[in-house]
């Protein structure tokens, strides 16, 4: 029954698919397809980097081809291992719905489908292949254009072309139309702002179709860890998820199945489960049925298991959330922090990262070369979310981030978040992040997730609020030792004209007096 | 009358000398604070009304204990110790050069100052009233002085200012003019026997006109309303230097009453110095809520603001005696008031032929 579920699905129209479904995945508007485009491209560059573990360089250029209809170019270059060439059609032309395999690990969210989303986007936009180039480094460069087969739901490679060069590495290109280019909250410009920031190991250069190129140079040479692959965990898993795995399962029973596959279920555990699904333990895993897989997932909420290890885990870590703020935002003052891991719903753990960051290019949207579609050319607090390193851009509303931020009291900590230069990064660390939709462009408001928000936000808002007010001393101190140097002479000369006597030296006076500013001044 | 025992008042050289050493010595301890890196400090009397006290012995109001402390460590008040410190010098400068300016002339002359200028007029003042709390000298000590002239005074008094020698009889109609520094001037001779203050000047030229001062063997003294601290000054030298008994004679109106008792017993504002211009045995004649009844005086009506300030008075301590308190229940009864000229009503010489004498009790 399964099987014939996904036959089903499978023959569905591939592009019939897409479109229904290219909203949810971030093909909506102008601006925020581009946007999606690069993300896709940028998003794997760093992946690849980082599994061929080399810190990432990626090169984004987007060109203007041209201006009535508005057609642009976008081209995404890495430093990685290449792909093999027998690859290529699968990774750019394969419209996988089932990357739900990536939820193994805490990945960096892989928003919807992947980079063949964009060769799909461009091809029903402009008509064009996308220009694939990419050498592991054996001396042999690949250059090939890639289409896809809607009909089939394949990859097909056209004009293939092979040359000698020393390089390694892939390049993308996408030609589309109904995309635009705009400097605004929106654009590619702030999200690779956002991801530089995320990603302090990333060195990344961006070329605007205006012709200006910014560089987002790295804050930390050091490669983070990639996180561990583990089995997902009964609490995390969906119906669709369980067929999944029965599918591809060595276990030869639907207990040894579960056991095998799931994290924390002793075979037991399975027997249990089963017996209050009312399934046979002993039952094949590929004849499951939705209905019985709808049971499992509910037997499991009711039975005891131990929460998910939290050591899977990997959040960027305060320093380099600090490092990455400081090179791309060049602010007067940074706080960032790390909160010990925690858990949502009884066991689901998760992990918030804060950073803030005050003055300099902090709380500006975007430099604003003109109106945006929001209204830019803003400063005042800015809210950069991330799950699990990769920007969340849409959707910015009803995201439990936001609502968290909103929820506080800034005047309290000396911040008013209309015109203050803030830019407040909040990073949601998990294998189970509870996005509200499958765009995963924003986050449920689970009451812990959201507590641990607020709290992590509380923590470096009155760091925030610490720097603040040592300024203001600061300021004020400098402005009273001023008066001492003023007034004090004056005492001198007019006591000892009083007195008759010689003026009396005052240095000593004026330090001790002043002294205790001048000793405090050093503290900061 | 007996004669009054007359005080030894120090002449006013030796006043200047007094001056000028306190404001010497405070010189020197801020020099040699500074030498011993120590911040300068600065006692002065807080003139706040919780600090101002009315001494029942003494009959006017006085200072109490408390102070402030005024510190050159102190962010806030440094500059006001350096302002503190050029008004001493310039006070200094003044006196040792035996001029005098006025508080307005101070005002500006700080423009030119280190300290800077002072923000408004009342900053000065409050300095000059720092020094003279601080220290217990009155300003025209420090060389500084009002800007108006004090009362006219016209009787059998030589009086010698600066080498000029001036008969209050002989000075014209008006009288001889309290000056401003009137601690300057010396007392040469007197013949008469006491003063008679009166508020306005229609009442002192009625006076002059029907020579009284020979008839009360008295100085008139025309106060031109509420007394100048020159006129206080000179009441009080006559009374002390002279041995003259004082005696007050206003409008039968609670700002008469209060002219009257300001002489008698200070005032609040100037409580710091009250004991050099307070002159507690000074009387009070008239016009009383009495006099306007016995005498059947023409009348006003009492007004809102006559009712309200005569309440205030029944709670001062200066009007809490058998006198007073009967005199201001008479006339918040009465619900009247008469000016001290109402007498003409029986005709000019009226006041200075019947009404003074029998307050004096002197034959008429």
């Amino acid at each position: 029954m399964a099987e014939e579920l996904f036959k089903e699905f499978r023959e569905h129209s591939v592009s019939e698919f897409f479109r229904k479904n290219a909203a949810m995945l971030g093909y909506t508007g102008k601006i925020r397809s581009l946007t999606t485009i690069v993300h896709e491209g940028v998003t794997n560059a760093i992946d690849a980097a980082e599994e061929a573990g080399v810190l990432p360089k990626v090169n984004v250029i987007i060109k203007r081809v041209n201006e009535e209809p508005e057609h642009f170019k976008i081209v995404i270059e890495d430093n990685a291992a290449g792909i093999p060439k027998e690859y290529i059609p699968n990774v750019f032309g394969k419209m996988l719905a089932g990357t739900k395999l990536h939820r193994y690990m805490q990945s960096r969210g892989q928003q919807g489908i992947g980079i063949s989303g964009s060769v799909m986007y461009g091809q029903i936009t402009s008509g064009k292949p996308t220009t694939v180039v990419t050498s592991t480094g054996n001396g042999e460069i690949v250059r090939a254009d890639v289409m896809i087969d809607v009909d089939r739901n394949e990859g097909k490679i056209l004009n293939e072309e092979k040359f000698k060069g020393k390089w390694q590495g892939t390049r993308v290109e996408i030609d589309a139309k109904d995309v635009s280019y705009m400097r605004s909250r929106y654009g590619p410009f702030n999200y690779l702002r956002m991801t530089a920031i995320a990603n302090p190991h990333t060195h990344i250069t961006f070329v605007e179709p205006d012709g200006t190129l910014t560089v987002f140079e790295r804050g930390t040479d050091k490669v983070p860890e990639r996180p561990k692959p583990m089995p997902l965990h009964p609490w995390g898993i969906m119906s669709d998820d369980l067929l999944v795995l029965a599918k591809h399962t060595k276990g030869r029973t639907v207990a040894s199945f579960l056991s095998a596959e799931l994290s924390r279920v002793s075979k037991r555990k399975a027997e249990e489960v089963c017996r209050l699904a009312g399934i046979s333990p002993n039952k094949k895993p590929s004849e499951l049925t939705w209905e019985e897989a709808e049971r499992i997932v509910s037997a499991f909420k009711q039975v005891k298991l131990y929460a998910p290890p939290t050591s899977g885990l990997r959040p960027i870590g305060a320093v380099d959330i600090e490092n990455g703020m400081r090179k791309i935002l060049n602010p007067e003052f940074t706080y960032s922090i790390t909160r010990p891991p925690k858990v949502y719903r009884g066991g689901l753990p998760f992990i918030v990262e804060v950073g803030i960051a005050y003055g300099g290019n902090a709380g500006k949207v975007a430099e604003g070369k003109g109106e945006g579609e929001e209204g830019e050319n803003e400063v005042g607090m800015e809210l950069v979310r991330f799950a699990n390193r990769a920007p969340l851009i849409f959707d910015q509303g009803g995201c439990a981030i936001t609502a968290a931020i909103r929820s506080i009291e800034w005047r309290r900590y000396g911040v008013d978040p209309a015109t203050a230069p803030i830019t407040l990064f909040v990073n949601v660390v998990s294998a189970y992040v509870p996005y509200t939709s499958a765009g995963k462009q924003s986050i449920a408001d689970e009451p812990e997730v959201l507590n641990e928000i607020r709290a992590a936000v509380m923590e470096a808002a009155r760091e925030l609020r610490r720097f603040l007010y040592r300024r203001i001393r600061l300021k004020e101190r400098q402005e009273r030792a001023g008066i001492f140097e003023q007034y004090l002479p004056i005492i001198a000369k007019k006591a000892a004209v009083l007195a008759g006597v010689k003026e009396p030296d005052i240095k000593l006076l004026l330090k001790k007096v002043t002294g205790v500013e001048h000793a405090k001044e050093g503290e900061n | 009358m007996p004669k009054r025992e007359k005080t030894r008042i120090k002449p006013e050289r030796e006043h200047r000398q007094i001056a000028s050493a306190k404001l010497t010595e405070m010189g020197r301890e801020v020099v040699k604070d500074i030498q011993e890196v120590r911040p300068p400090k600065l006692r002065i009397p807080s003139r706040s009304t919780s600090n101002i006290i009315y001494d029942e012995a003494n009959r006017y109001f006085v200072l109490g204990p408390r102070y402030g402390v005024r510190s050159a460590a102190s962010i806030k008040q440094v500059k006001k110790f350096a302002q503190f410190l050029c008004t001493a010098d310039f006070a200094k400068k003044l006196i040792e050069s035996g001029k005098f300016a006025t508080l307005r002339e101070m005002y500006y002359t700080a423009e030119g100052w280190d300290a800077g200028p002072f923000s408004d007029q009342g900053e000065s003042d409050m300095i000059i009233e720092d020094l003279e709390a601080t220290f217990g000298l009155k300003r025209e000590n420090l060389g500084l002085t009002p800007e108006e002239d004090g009362a006219a005074v016209f009787g059998k008094l030589m009086v010698n200012e600066d080498g000029v020698v001036i008969d209050a009889t002989k000075a014209g109609r008006a009288g001889y003019t309290i000056p401003p520094t009137i601690d300057d001037v010396e007392f040469l001779k007197c013949k008469a026997k006491r003063v008679i203050a009166i508020e306005t000047m229609g009442m002192y030229h009625r006076f002059v006109q029907e020579q009284a001062w020979k008839k009360f063997d008295a100085l008139i003294v025309g106060l031109k309303g509420q007394a100048a601290r020159a006129t206080r000054r000179f009441l009080k030298r006559a009374h002390d230097e002279l041995g003259l008994p004082i005696y007050l004679f206003t409008d039968g109106d609670p700002f008469g009453f209060h002219i009257a008792m300001v002489v008698i017993s200070g005032s609040a504002k100037l409580a710091y110095i009250n004991h050099e211009l307070a002159v507690p045995d000074a009387q009070f004649l008239g016009v009383t809520a009495s006099d306007i009844v016995d005498y059947k005086l023409p009348t006003d009506k009492l007004r809102e603001l006559d009712v309200a300030r005569l309440k205030q008075l029944m709670k001062d301590p200066r009007y809490n005696t058998e006198f007073w308190q009967s005199e201001i229940k008479k006339m918040l009864e009465l619900g009247k008031k008469a000016e001290q000229q109402a007498f003409s009503k029986y005709g000019l010489s009226y006041v200075v032929k019947e009404y003074l004498p029998a307050k004096l009790g002197l034959k008429s």
